[in-house]
């Protein structure tokens, strides 16, 4: 026996080599006319049911009888209970907050320089919190961590222009600098004073099989002492008057000496419907996904069907890279096909869904430029094309037809009936399981359980990770099966 | 007839997958169901009994796993014949196209329908045990499941009846498209697509309506125990919209097969 060496083959020979590889799969996938119409049926079927969705839906969101929006013209929640009096100019307030119910994990009591008492107006609010330490906030949108813990704790805020600047401090001589902050259009005389708000506990309910979330308000007290206006021109805080700002429920304030006690409830935040009409929009891809599906079992299974999987293999021994172009292939056709279908539908489904109640100022108008929009719409025909490998890898390691049909679209499909049977727990589980849950990269908005769509429930990345987990491990499943058996 | 019936029944069970199909149809159905009814839990609820929670219908989910192994079933029951061209031995042998298609479903449908009471009783046993564990007791209003209760027993062979007319609308799309990708494609769209649009259209009307016309979601009302006052169609009307669907399905299979040649 003699060793025989093979020459090593230079790079660029390979990289050349895979190129003429992926071009081969090209021409093979191109020159069967019912895989191309298989796409083609793929994108069509997307398209339409995204429009039948679309004009099966409807929202009242922006029926609902007091509409609170922020400065942005954004939906917002602005109730709490504000202790408060007129400050002209530049100037600073300072209070000790000795101590707060923890009505909440998100309950607010502290300091705020607000446009006037007007639910949705511009503000700036710095806060101790029960569990999420001290806060500066502004405007709804902004929001900056301070030290951790709660009260007791001193608080400041220092108004300067249009700039505000909070400090903490834990004795009132030692202060820190949680932040500056620009409030929009805050006006020369701004209110200024302490608030104590808490916000409703949201609560999951499930009766004769379906799943609603309810709010019970929670009621927050805090004691106020050493309260003090640093201004030229403001109230003496010992005749500041308290008010329930928003649909709070009925807050209050008691004086004793120098101490202030205050009662408040309500939230202060964004607060957008839970409904998505991106994904509305979008949701015609699970039925294309099937199509997609299809196409790509048959792309692994028809060559060994008509053995052309022999010649194949006898012009590229090296079965992992047929396996590598197949795949480049049939995913980036999916993802090309995926991404037409995608913009299309949001394209189209837009004035439906306009006219079914998803307009502003519930719904802002989205744009496909958005970072969440982008991400819905490039991520739908990622998770396509990362369906289809999937499918691939599947009918390569079955070389079976309908069962690596049937096994994919189960895997996809299934677990979104089945889950949006069960209680929300039990769903949450299945979607995180389950490349079910990649839907849940069609959504612009944060997670929730109030939705029926069970893929709300997880984000956008953790669902898209678990597809890509499970394809990941067919591929290599299909590369050993290759590898391992006789074409 | 009886001679097509038997060479259909041999063309069937000595294809290797068809035993395999029978025992997933079994198994799958057993084993969702019973899943579903252990992950099911009073933890939601204020009290158990205003859970209202319909477990009948919970312990037979697995008609939603099992009814894909009926479609691959009855699919390649037609496609396979097509894809090996024994079907021109078939038609050979019995011109007539119509007693073919009759003995191929009823043969498939048997089949099917053999393999769905095993998986339904099972279903129901295993959430008789589960269920009291898992806060539904008699105590609170959940009376042990037990297919001598009148709904129950309607659940319960009515999902048999309903895995039976899937089966059918298998045979009659793999008759018409007669590639078995395509065909397999076209069959659970309209199982689980559907549905899935069904769920997920928000506006009520449009929910209403497409409960009571599409296939699945019309024939599965027949599994509801409770609440039917609030169904969108009654329990045995909902499986008559399904039996219509299937005939239809049917009888352009029947002209379509009569018209064509054996590909």
């Amino acid at each position: 026996m003699t060793a025989t060496l093979r020459p090593a083959r230079p790079r660029a020979e390979h990289v050349a080599g895979f190129a003429r590889l992926v071009h081969a799969e090209w021409t093979k996938f191109r020159s069967v006319p019912g895989w191309v119409a298989g796409m083609v049926a793929a994108v069509a079927v997307t398209v339409l049911v995204s429009l039948l969705a679309a004009s099966g839906s409807g929202s009242d969101a922006n029926e609902a009888s007091e509409l609170v929006t922020g400065p942005d013209g954004d939906l917002v929640s602005d109730a709490f209970h504000f202790v408060h009096g007129p400050m002209t100019g530049d100037g600073s307030v300072t209070v000790q907050v000795t101590d707060q119910d923890a009505s909440h994990d998100g309950a607010m009591a502290g300091l705020m320089i607000k446009d006037g008492t007007t639910p949705g107006s511009a503000y700036a609010a710095v806060m101790v919190t029960p569990a999420h330490g001290v806060r500066l906030r502004a405007d709804y949108d902004t929001d900056i961590a301070g030290g951790d813990g709660g009260a007791p704790r001193w608080l400041r805020l220092d108004r300067s222009g249009a700039e505000v600047t909070a400090y903490e401090s834990a004795d009132g001589a030692e202060w820190t600098e949680i932040g500056t902050v620009r409030v929009r259009g805050l006006l020369e005389t701004a209110e200024v004073g302490a608030f104590v708000a808490s916000p409703p506990e949201m609560r999951v309910e499930r009766q004769a099989g379906s799943t609603s979330v309810g709010e019970t308000a929670t009621i927050g007290h805090a004691t106020f002492e050493e309260l003090a206006v640093d201004a030229g021109d403001a109230a003496d805080p010992e005749r500041w008057t308290g008010d329930d700002i928003g649909q709070a429920m009925e807050g209050g304030v008691t004086r004793a000496g120098g101490t202030l006690t205050v009662t408040g409830s309500g939230d202060i935040g964004p607060d957008p419907p839970d409904d998505d009409p991106v994904q509305i929009g979008l949701f015609g891809a699970v039925v294309g996904l099937m199509v997609v599906v299809a196409v790509a079992v048959l792309c692994a299974t028809s060559e060994y069907r008509r053995s052309l999987i022999r010649t194949t293999f006898a012009v590229t021994p090296r079965r992992g890279q047929v396996l590598a172009a197949k795949a480049v292939v049939i995913g980036s056709v999916t993802f090309v096909a995926g991404l037409v279908a995608a913009v299309a539908a949001f394209l189209l489904t837009r004035p439906l869904l306009r006219d079914a109640g998803f307009a502003p100022p519930a719904f802002p108008e989205p744009s496909l430029l958005d970072g969440p929009v982008l991400r819905a719409v490039v991520g739908t025909a990622a998770m396509l094309a990362i369906i289809a490998v999937f499918a691939l890898a599947a009918g390569i390691v079955t070389r079976h037809s309908a069962g690596a049909i049937t096994g994919v679209v189960m895997l996809v499909v299934l677990p979104i009936l089945v889950a949006s049977a069960l209680p929300p727990g039990t769903a949450e589980w299945i979607m995180r399981l389950t490349p079910a849950g990649a839907l849940a990269i069609q959504r612009t908005k944060e997670p929730t359980a109030g939705l029926v769509e069970p893929w709300a429930m997880v984000g956008p990345w953790a669902g898209f990770g678990v597809l890509c987990l499970y394809a990941t491990v067919a591929v290599v499943l299909a590369a050993r099966s290759l590898r391992g058996r006789d074409a | 007839m009886s001679r097509i019936l038997r060479a259909e029944w041999t063309k069937l069970r000595t294809v290797p997958s068809t035993a395999w199909l029978v025992a997933a149809v079994v198994a799958l159905t057993v084993a969702l169901g019973t899943a579903a009814v252990a992950s099911l839990d009073t933890e939601y609820c204020p009290t158990p009994t205003t859970c209202a929670e319909d477990t009948a219908r919970i312990s037979l989910t697995g008609v939603w796993l099992g009814q894909a192994a009926v479609a691959v079933l009855a699919v390649l029951a037609v496609t396979n014949e097509y894809a090996s061209a024994l079907i021109r031995s078939t038609l050979a042998a019995t011109p007539s196209r119509l007693l073919v298609l009759t003995g191929k479903v009823a043969v498939v449908t048997a089949t099917v329908l053999a393999a769905a009471v095993p998986g339904v009783a099972g279903s129901v046993l295993a959430a008789r045990v589960i269920l009291p564990s898992n806060g539904f007791t008699a105590a609170d209003g959940y009376a042990p499941l037990s297919l001598a209760d009148g709904p129950t027993l309607r659940a319960a062979a009515g999902t048999v009846l309903y895995l039976g007319l899937v089966a059918v609308i298998g045979v009659g799309i793999a008759t018409i498209v007669r590639g078995t990708a395509a065909a397999l494609t076209a069959a659970l769209t309209v199982l689980y697509a559907v549905p899935l649009l069904v769920r997920f259209v928000s506006d009520p009307a449009w929910q209403e309506q497409l409960q009571r016309w599409s296939p699945s979601s019309a024939g599965l009302a027949i599994q509801a125990t409770t609440g039917l006052d609030r169904l969108p169609i009654q329990p045995w009307a909902g499986l008559g919209v399904l039996a219509g669907y299937a005939a239809v399905t049917l009888v352009c299979a029947a002209a379509l097969f009569r018209a064509r040649d054996a590909g």
